[in-house]
């Protein structure tokens, strides 16, 4: 889907996106609080345009704020993503043991974030290739018997 | 590690931003490069190489000593 908005256009979507979805979670709980929807509705706009500003601007944040990042500018976005969610999970940690050590009701959240870094943090494992060792050549099957160094 | 891209690029009266165009990598990046504040991957080096008519190890010197990002 991503494909056909253009590049510049992509974050400020994204936001104005999640922007709206939090404004209508507002909408439908109702209440006295009806009108944080209407603010959310503001910030989020007002977010979206200083991020597609943002997109046309000559600096490494315009760049991933207008989805043309080169290798290194997505080096450095892939690194403060993986800082991002090393906190998250640290904060977790420190969270659940918190809850378990004032027998409190409200760690599960923390514990739901912990699993979900771990998980994460596996499941990354797996896609980006450590588990393919790939097939050893003919010097590593036979060949080879002993060790170089013995 | 020591590289010749400031060099190489001054002496063909380039700017670095249509350095950074030639190569398909942004002005900022070409900057961090000649400073040697990032390495550029593979791909890269050999397009930047490439550019300059040189080999990558012409270009790069490992021997420098000094570790980049």
């Amino acid at each position: 889907m991503m494909t056909f908005i253009t590049p510049r256009l992509r974050k400020p979507a994204v936001y104005a996106l999640a922007g709206v979805l939090f404004a209508a979670a507002w909408l439908v709980r109702g209440g006295p609080l009806w009108w944080v929807s209407i603010m959310a509705v503001i910030g989020t706009a007002v977010g979206a345009v200083r991020l597609y500003r943002q997109g046309g601007t000559d600096t490494d944040e315009g760049a991933r704020a207008g989805s043309r990042a080169d290798e290194r500018q997505q080096l450095i976005s892939l690194r403060s993503r993986a800082l991002a969610c090393n906190l998250a999970a640290v904060t977790s940690f420190i969270g659940l043991t918190v809850a378990i050590a004032v027998k409190a009701t409200w760690g599960w959240p923390f514990l739901v974030t912990f699993l979900i870094t771990g998980y994460g943090y596996l499941l990354g494992l797996g896609n980006y290739g450590v588990a393919e060792e790939g097939t050893p050549d003919d010097a590593d099957t036979g060949r080879q018997k002993h060790s170089p160094v013995s | 590690m020591r590289n010749r891209v400031r060099e190489q690029r001054t002496q063909r009266g380039l700017s670095q931003a249509e350095l950074a165009a030639a190569v398909g990598v942004s002005r900022q990046t070409v900057i961090s490069i000649e400073s040697g504040r990032y390495l550029p991957s593979l791909p890269l080096a050999f397009t930047i190489a490439r550019f300059f008519d040189l080999t990558v190890d012409k270009m790069f010197d490992p021997d420098d000593g000094e570790e980049g990002a």
